[in-house]
């Protein structure tokens, strides 16, 4: 193990440029324009593979192709890990407030900028690399090893959701390893025990039969932006709590004793202002902070278009007018249900003034995750002597739908390993990954590899 | 009686050449392209002005190489007469095959007594009837007993900056007794109509932010009041249930309607109802109770969310909480709302509403335009009456429009007395592919502005 953690540190720099080539391909997978890039990224992550040693492949699927590779040179009698990661990424463009290029990346105080950076090429790469390190050292690895690297975490997964449930026995595995989240402190590394699912639908309002001339026919017709605005504005009460009847039925309710671990992490207002900049909390206010990320459900408009918004003015009552929206889910919600609860509550609430409709576009499942077993024991482990500090188990925010399909359809214990910091700009301007954190990952991953191979 | 009229039937054949060797010049004033084009235009109306015997006419150069104002003059009526300024522009906005016309845009087409071009309805047409009408009169032994000056402008699609500064500086050049506009529509083409009044027009930009950058939606998506939630929150409240503004103090300055003007207006009622059927076709009327259609769109103010936008709404989904969110916002209005006075109270609420988890500026771009009310008993009022009445058999309806005309609000700077002489139809198209206008529209508007000009000789005599 002491080769591969030298050989590691000695690679430093080699490592660094390959992440800053896969950084540079922008394999943005919401957008159609861009499929032949994340496909080019899909085969740069199988062609690093190859020539690391493993038998690597590019799956092609009815959207964006999987990368999968495995060594299973460790026997029978060894364990067999499952690395899961994404090579695609969000959108991103300079107008959005970037301070440079996001797909031409820079280092700057220690960190690499670009899109893709932390979420999530900086960090699966961590785990190819340390098996890089190990095989490149010893020839050989303490374990066998899996890699599932999709292509559309970003925009839907259909195509992963499906693979996992066909060809679960070629990803059968001890444990499932997923390293796409992040932590406050590189002093305290967070493995996350619990993830928000979601549900993202699109909002659509509309009045007249096209576009009216506001002097026209202004005072006569319902505005589909103002009615848009009226229907978003009834979905919250004053305390940011969700109206939609239902909503809550099937929230599991924290026990005294989650609440207890949840408040042994120190979270305050103070440190919200400090990370995001907001001049005041917003949310339920019978729950922590900590607690309305990591257990509390959410409805969130994520984008609004309707009418001229260029420059100057342009004095229509627009035809219609769009939301998109995206709940996060946690257990036991069910995302259908939500979706079909929504759009009940929506049509009541639409005045007759107006057409309203509520469009499907994607779910993904909640999950959940046990502390007691030997994987994560051996993941606390390596953190203690790969990391050097010890980590804390967090309910994390976002949605990562893969977590609960392996857990469903491949049966073994999934650890998240994430690496990156809550102040990374994930989705935003301006991503970046510390480059000691992608390093410190490598040294924890080998750690892991050779902790669970006892 | 004079025999302007006659000679108007007369020579309508000449009339329409004419009307058509105008249409066929390319005077797009948007595009600086067709600068040469507008020339051309300017100096063949100078032309035309001193051909039909007014005393002068001069193409009055704009700053910075914009389109010249074309101004003629004729004081034959002496000095104790009063003096008529006609107001019409020359220019036309673009157009293209491609935008979805049946015919080349600027090769005039008849068909089934209707005249296909750019610039046909909006507003050549204005500026070809009114020519025709005076020179009509000029031609003839017995002269007007008013004195005239015809204006036309050539940027009216294109911001009218030039005009209005020309106003300001030499108002003594286009001062007049009456100035009558001659742009825009009447109701129906077998129903004229006299527009006394038009909305004014303010303008504001709403920015609400709360983090300092997008954040990832699960990550935050709790402990963050959403800019795009606050905004609609936000703009929410701006009206209530049955669709009044809820700003305070809004409404004080709204005069209501007299009962003269509100029995005038209720005769364009059934129209608008139409016209709401044909052209709006939303699921369900909207708007203050108490109310009809024709006093909504023309005596009431209104707030409209013109554009708003935040976040991603491209392809697909990007789950961030934005940092910001905007809104455009319009309103129009009614005597005697002031638009600075209406911005600033639309911003103190929307301040006072604004909770304290985001941050809300709102930004008020450019100066507006104050609403129009003109006096249904004016001595031009009178005289455009007698005028419709005697081109088109039938008398006119007054009516309200909903919009905004600028230069009205210049005009009356200079004018006692303002009167809007539309010969268009809404079903014309201006600013559309196929835009068209009756050949009686103008044969009918020729007849109509002959006789508003003995009318004015006469009740001032």
């Amino acid at each position: 193990m002491d080769n591969a953690l030298h050989y590691a540190k000695q690679h430093q720099q080699d490592y660094q440029n390959q992440l800053i080539d896969l950084l540079k391909i922008p394999s943005v997978s919401t957008d159609s324009a861009y499929a032949k890039e994340v496909k080019r990224a899909g085969e740069w992550v199988v062609a690093d593979m190859q020539r690391i040693g493993l038998t690597a492949e590019l799956i092609k699927t009815n959207r964006h192709p999987l990368v999968y590779g495995e060594w299973l040179g460790a026997g029978d009698d060894k364990p067999t890990v499952l690395f899961y990661g994404h090579y695609d990424v969000q959108p991103a463009m300079l107008a959005d407030g970037w301070d440079h290029e996001p797909f031409d990346p820079i280092e700057k105080d220690g960190f690499l900028y670009a899109r893709g950076a932390s979420d999530d090429k900086g960090q699966f790469l961590i785990h190819l690399k340390a098996v890089e390190s190990i095989l490149k050292s010893d020839g050989t690895l303490p374990v066998n090893v899996k890699f599932i690297i999709e292509g559309e975490e970003e925009s839907g997964g259909e195509s992963i959701e499906s693979y996992v449930i066909n060809h679960s026995d070629r990803l059968q595995a001890d444990a499932v390893v997923v390293s796409d989240t992040s932590m406050a402190t590189t002093n305290e590394p967070v493995i996350v025990v619990a993830l928000r699912g979601g549900t993202k639908m699109e909002l659509h309002v509309s009045g007249p039969k096209s576009d009216l001339h506001s002097g026209s026919y202004g005072g006569v017709v319902h505005n589909p932006a103002q009615a848009l605005a009226e229907i978003i504005s009834k979905l919250h009460d004053a305390d940011g709590r969700i109206t939609v009847p239902g909503f809550y039925d099937d929230v599991k309710q924290l026990t005294a004793d989650e609440r207890a671990a949840i408040a042994q992490v120190k979270y305050d207002e103070d440190e919200l202002y400090a990370e995001t900049g907001v001049p005041q909390s917003w949310g339920e206010p019978d729950f922590t902070i900590l607690e309305r990320i990591g257990a509390r459900p959410t409805l969130e408009v994520t984008g609004i278009a309707g009418g001229y918004y260029g420059e100057g003015f342009k004095t229509v009552i627009p035809q219609k007018a769009i939301a998109k929206l995206s709940c996060r889910l946690v257990a036991n919600q069910d995302p259908a249900k939500i979706f079909a609860l929504l759009e009940k509550h929506i049509k009541n609430i639409t005045p007759s003034t107006v057409k309203s409709e509520l469009i499907y576009l994607g779910s993904g499942r909640w999950a959940s995750m046990d502390i007691d077993n030997p994987v994560m024991q051996s993941a606390v482990q390596a953190y203690k002597n790969g990391w050097g500090y010890e980590p804390v188990f967090m309910r994390e925010g976002g949605s990562i739908p893969i977590v609960a399909h392996m857990q469903e359809n491949i049966g073994a214990p999934v650890v998240m390993m994430g690496f990156g910091l809550n102040t990374d700009s994930l989705h935003a301007p301006n991503e970046h990954f510390s480059i000691d954190h992608f390093h410190r990952g490598i040294q924890t991953s080998i750690h892991f590899m050779y902790e669970i191979s006892k | 009686m004079s025999n302007a009229y006659e000679y108007a039937k007369q020579n309508q054949a000449r009339f329409l050449d004419e009307y058509i060797h105008l249409l066929k010049i390319q005077t797009i004033s948007t595009q600086t392209i067709h600068a040469q084009d507008v020339a051309e235009a300017a100096e063949w109306l100078k032309t035309m002005m001193l051909n039909i015997g007014m005393d002068t006419a001069e193409v009055i150069l704009m700053p910075e190489g914009r389109c010249p104002l074309v101004l003629g003059e004729w004081k034959g009526a002496g000095d104790s007469a009063p003096t008529i300024l006609i107001y019409c522009h020359y220019d036309v906005q673009p157009a293209e095959v491609a935008d979805g016309w049946d015919t080349e845009p600027f090769e005039p087409t008849i068909k089934d007594g209707r005249l296909f071009c750019r610039g046909a309805v909006d507003s050549k047409l204005h500026v070809m009837a009114n020519l025709k009408a005076v020179e009509s009169w000029l031609a003839q032994d017995e002269k007007p007993n008013v004195n005239i000056k015809v204006v036309l402008e050539g940027e009216e699609e294109s911001g009218s900056e030039n005009i209005n500064a020309f106003i300001a500086k030499h108002p003594e050049r286009l001062s007049a007794n009456i100035a009558m506009i001659s742009d825009g529509t009447i109701l129906d083409p077998k129903q004229p109509s006299l527009t006394f009044g038009l909305r004014g027009l303010a303008s504001l930009e709403i920015h609400v932010q709360a983090p300092a950058t997008d954040l990832h939606s699960g990550h935050w998506g709790g402990t963050v009041h959403n800019p795009l939630q606050a905004l609609s929150e936000i703009l929410a409240q701006l009206h209530d249930k049955t669709g009044k503004v809820t700003v305070p103090g809004f409404y004080d300055d709204v005069t209501n309607l007299t009962n003269q003007e509100r029995e005038l207006l209720q005769k364009t009622e059934p129209n608008i109802q139409r016209e709401w059927a044909d052209v709006v076709r939303a699921p369900q009327q909207y708007g203050e109770a108490g109310f009809n259609l024709a006093e909504r769109i023309g005596a009431r103010p209104t707030l409209e969310i013109n554009g708003m936008t935040g976040g991603y709404t491209g392809d697909g989904m990007k789950t961030v909480l934005p940092q910001k969110a905007m809104a455009k916002i319009t309103c129009r209005l009614v005597p005697n709302q002031d638009p600075e006075k209406i911005t600033d109270q639309v911003r103190e609420f929307i301040m006072q509403i604004t909770p304290d988890s985001v941050d809300v500026e709102v930004i008020i771009p450019e100066a507006g335009a104050p609403p129009v009310r003109l006096d249904v008993n004016s001595v031009a009022m009178q005289a455009g009456k007698v005028a419709y009445t005697h081109a088109w058999g039938v008398e006119p309806v007054f009516e309200l429009a909903g919009g905004s005309v600028p230069i009205t609000f210049e005009c009356m700077k200079i004018a006692d007395e303002v009167i809007i002489m539309s010969y268009g139809l809404k079903s014309g198209r201006a600013h559309g592919p196929n835009e068209n206008i009756y050949l009686q529209n103008f044969y009918n508007g020729i007849q109509s502005t002959i006789k508003f000009i003995e009318e004015v000789g006469k009740q001032h005599g």
